[in-house]
């Protein structure tokens, strides 16, 4: 089993509870006259994801390709079940299933995994067929059909852009480390560049007042300080704790920003809490965790010669890599804002839960490996 | 081998290149951030730190003592008493009941007012300010969550009426309203300081957070020419005359001849500095009616005479007529005249004050005599260009420049508007109107040899390290008269003291000069007179010079029987003190 694997997510879990708590407190003190409110709730979930944890990696990971499809459909079949009166709507987005047990849970984490072991397993069977089926049109559909429905219906019923871009995230990753070519991804890169760029000259050119809730998005992210006090408040405001945290931080608890200024600073934006606190030193630490994090999953995925093992590690490699990237690229103003948590740290049960029990598979697969 | 695993086989090895492609670019990608969060914490740290906290500290001032305001004894006559202001701060109240309780029977307030104030919702509610320090030390020891007690300043005149007109006070936010408070408000006020506290997006204070103080300047101390000594016993004299005399006011103005420092400026009735918007019982009566205007009545009773109102100077005025004949040469010490009691003049007969008439009489008998038709005669030769003239050369059309504000100008006849009579009556100091303090001025500069200084009170600013020093430049013009002029001057009004109008002015041991006058105020006939004085000494080489007016004094009203006498009195004390300090 890779024990540094394990040290490294059991670090990340405690710090995120830690941060959390501080990131949290003062604002719980106030609104529910517990500092600990936010700490209580992501400790239990933490635990009961160390449990899952624990429990999965028990499991021969070989039978998660026996529930491929299934996986699937109960990913989408949670995702449609957000319409029901179940859904539960905050902030004018319906994310979370009330499981009537004082307990929610959202239906894109639970996508995620699912996508991961049914794409896996997809891909490990057209291989067996031969034939280099995967290379043609006809095997890329296959593969890459079931995850666009599935992030498209996170966008279209959840309204969550975020989740659906990790969903096609992990899945053109997870294909192009499948697929033997190169040259296809190469174009679909430059294109996307090209896209990139025509949505920012789109955005910019038109009328300021005009466009699409996205575009003024963009537009915020590419000069914040004009839009302090609406679009880009939240990103203003992390920035503001970015930047007083210095080399060394204020030192923990000592955040200014999370005082109301950072509204909700334990959620998406608690990277830029850890700066202000912990200064340039904590935010390379934990920068380098996630390397490390990732490092860890690449050696296990290559150590393994089972193909569906290896995709599933690479799918969860991918999960947190792109999460992770994305989460600080937002908070530094490095991208447009879009809600997306930092993996392990950010407030949020459900994520936490299937986070760690990702965790427990790649441990299984590491117990295999030569 | 198969072909189908041998193909698997390759397609796992290109597998594995790829997954640490993606490891290797995901890995990449996060070293970028890792410097685009170094350039914001290293790079952006200040510009990002200083406008956070912009947003996070909230501002409270600390008002800058004032400076204070110091005589030429080193007396201080306006000073900074420490006062503390009483407020409460919604949120952080744990005891609110305590808390009205002991400020209201702290404060002496009652308890509806404190609760309202302690129960209203609001950042920070003012109880109570300028309470004495006292009263606010109690209350900051009884320690209650949410109460604050801020120190602060109060201007404070330990002399209460002394020299009230010429100090003037401050307001609310310390600023002067009015005399040398106002005239050197850029040197005494100081700079504010500030308080500034952490606190959450909703405005409540952190505590244990810690504040940061910029500490406030305090304002420049103004040292002013003012003796307070001569200034106490001239209150003294002045009060005593307004009195027996029942006169609407007593001015006494102190001034050295030579250098323009006033060394004392009364205007009776006086008003209490640390209370000047309570009414003094002249006013008290007028302030009660219905229709007062209290705003209006203030301002009366804030009035400084001596440079904010004119007046018809009378026979005071002779000097400047015999200045202009001397220097003209229309006229000699040793011309003789004649006085039959009156003169015609064109159309019209003015009397002399002797209706009898004084005879046969030189220039300087004439002036000892407070001759009207000889005084006239002079104005006649000099005739309406030339006195006009001179009296512009004095200075009288101007204002003296005085560092004081409000001072009133000259009220005088355009020049092709006086003809003969108008010039008969200015020659003897009626028809026009000219403030005390520019009356004293001209003639400090006809008697001191002809240097036109300009009155005032500020000597130098001194900073509270006294490391910056000001000290205050006038003007000063020469040659308003020749040396001669003025020694023939000098020469006539000692005369007019030794055995003159003006002998109650004289004073043993000391050197007098002098002129008095009674002059009738407008309308005439109203019976209502001014009374007053100029003296100065010593009188071959002037250093100090009084001038006494006692505005409509009942029963006797002759300025040589009882304006003089209150000069006089003033020089018995003040000429040995000057003396004593080596005064010039």
């Amino acid at each position: 089993m890779d024990y540094v694997l394990l040290a490294v997510v059991l670090f990340l879990a405690g710090f995120g509870l830690l941060m959390v708590y501080s990131a949290s407190s003062y604002e719980a003190g106030i609104d529910f006259g517990d500092s600990a409110y936010y700490l209580k709730r992501q400790g239990f979930s933490t635990v009961l994801g160390f449990i899952a944890m624990f429990f999965v990696s028990k499991i021969n990971y070989k039978v998660w390709q026996r529930f491929d499809v299934a996986a699937l459909l109960v990913s989408v079949a949670l995702i449609f079940l957000l319409l029901t009166p179940l859904g539960v709507t905050k902030n004018g987005a319906t994310r979370w299933l009330d499981l009537k047990i004082g307990l929610t849970l959202q239906p894109a984490e639970v996508a995620k995994i699912g996508i991961i072991i049914y794409l896996a397993s997809i891909i490990q069977r057209l291989e067996e067929r031969g034939k280099n089926i995967i290379r043609t049109p006809k095997g890329v559909a296959i593969i890459m059909v079931p995850p666009t429905i599935v992030a498209g219906l996170i966008y279209i019923i959840s309204d969550n852009l975020s989740s659906a871009i990790i969903v096609m995230g992990i899945a053109v990753a997870m294909l192009f480390v499948a697929v033997p070519d190169y040259k296809w991804f190469v174009l679909l890169g430059a294109a996307a560049v090209a896209g990139v760029i025509l949505v920012v000259v789109i955005a910019t050119s038109g009328d300021a007042e005009g466009g699409t809730f996205r575009m003024a998005r963009i537009r915020a992210w590419l000069d914040p300080e004009a839009y302090s006090t609406d679009r880009a408040f939240q990103t203003i405001q992390a920035l503001y704790a970015i930047g007083s945290g210095g080399i060394w931080g204020k030192g923990l608890g000592q955040s200014m920003q999370k005082r109301n200024f950072l509204p909700e600073a334990q959620n998406d934006m608690i990277f830029s809490i850890i700066c202000e606190e912990l200064g340039l030193f904590g935010a390379m630490t934990v920068i380098l965790l996630f390397v490390v994090l990732i490092w860890s999953c690449m050696v296990i995925a290559n150590k393994t010669s089972d193909r569906f093992g290896s995709l599933l590690v690479v799918g969860v490699m991918a999960h947190y890599a792109i999460q992770v990237i994305l989460n600080i690229a937002v908070v530094t103003n490095s991208i447009p804002n879009t809600g997306i948590t930092l993996p392990f740290i950010s407030y949020g049960g459900s994520a936490i839960l299937f986070l760690l029990s990702e965790i427990g598979i790649v441990l299984n697969i590491s117990k295999k490996c030569k | 081998m198969s072909v189908k695993n041998s193909a698997g086989r390759r397609n796992m090895t290109i597998q594995k290149r790829k997954t640490f492609i993606v490891c290797v670019l995901s890995i990449a990608a996060l070293m970028a951030l890792g410097v685009r969060v170094g350039y914001l914490m290293i790079m952006c740290s200040e510009h990002y730190t200083e406008l956070a906290q912009m947003l996070h500290e909230r501002e409270r001032d600390i008002k800058a003592a004032r400076g204070r305001i110091i005589d030429s004894t080193g007396t201080v006559l306006a000073d900074n008493k420490t006062v503390c202001t009483i407020s409460v701060i919604h949120n952080q109240i744990k005891e609110p009941e305590k808390v009205i309780e002991a400020l209201s029977k702290e404060l002496d307030l009652t308890e509806e007012y404190v609760r309202k104030r302690v129960e209203k919702y609001s950042a920070r509610e003012r109880i109570k300010s300028n309470v004495d320090k006292e009263t606010g030390d109690r209350i900051r020891n009884l320690d209650l969550a949410g109460v604050k007690v801020d120190e602060d300043y109060k201007r404070y005149y330990p002399y209460d009426e002394l020299a009230s007109k010429v100090l003037g006070f401050t307001g609310a936010d310390n600023q002067g309203i009015i005399g040398l408070e106002v005239s050197y408000e850029k040197y005494l006020t100081g700079k504010k300081g500030q308080i500034l506290t952490l606190t959450d997006a909703r405005g409540v204070e952190l505590e244990g957070m810690g504040e940061r103080r910029k500490e406030p300047q305090a304002g420049s101390d103004l040292y002013v020419s003012l003796d307070i000594n001569i200034q106490k016993y001239a209150t003294q004299l002045a009060k005593q005359a307004y009195k027996t005399k029942q006169a609407a006011g007593v001015s006494i103005i102190v001034m050295n001849v030579n250098s323009g420092e006033i060394l004392a400026m009364v205007d009776v009735p006086e008003f209490n500095l640390n209370e000047p918007y309570t009414f003094i019982d002249e006013f008290s009566a007028q302030a009660a009616a219905p229709s007062a205007n209290a705003q209006d009545l203030l301002n009366q009773m804030w009035r400084n005479g001596c440079i904010n109102d004119t007046y018809e100077p009378g026979s005071t005025f002779k000097i400047i007529t015999a200045s202009a004949g001397l220097e003209e040469g229309v006229v000699t010490l040793e011309d003789q005249f004649s006085c039959s009691g009156s003169i015609l003049v064109d159309d019209r007969t003015i009397h002399c004050h002797k209706r009898g008439g004084h005879g046969a009489e030189s220039f300087v008998q004439a002036t000892m005599n407070s001759c009207n038709p000889v005084f006239i005669t002079v104005g006649l030769r000099l005739g309406p260009e030339k006195y006009y003239k001179y009296f512009t050369d004095f200075g009288l059309r101007q204002k003296t420049g005085i560092d004081l504000s409000g001072e009133a100008g000259t009220i005088v006849h355009k020049l092709e508007n006086i003809g003969n009579v108008e010039l008969a009556t200015m020659s003897f100091g009626q028809s026009f109107q000219i403030t005390p303090i520019r009356l004293m001025t001209t003639v400090a500069a006809l008697i001191n040899g002809g240097k036109m200084v300009t009155p005032h009170f500020g000597v130098k600013a001194v900073s509270e390290d006294e490391s910056v020093v000001e000290r205050f430049e006038y003007p000063v013009s020469e040659g308003v008269v020749s040396e001669e002029t003025s020694e023939k001057l000098r020469y006539i009004l000692e005369q007019v003291v030794e055995n003159g109008g003006g002998k109650n002015g004289y004073v043993e041991g000391f050197r007098v000069g002098g002129k008095t006058a009674t002059s009738q105020t407008l309308p005439r006939g109203s019976g209502r007179y001014i009374a007053s004085f100029l003296g100065f000494a010593p009188a071959d080489e002037p250093k100090v010079m009084a001038l006494a007016i006692i505005d409509t004094p009942q029963g006797v009203y002759y300025g040589g029987q009882i304006a003089a006498p209150v000069v006089r009195q003033l020089f018995e004390n003040i000429l040995p003190y000057l003396e004593e300090k080596g005064y010039n």
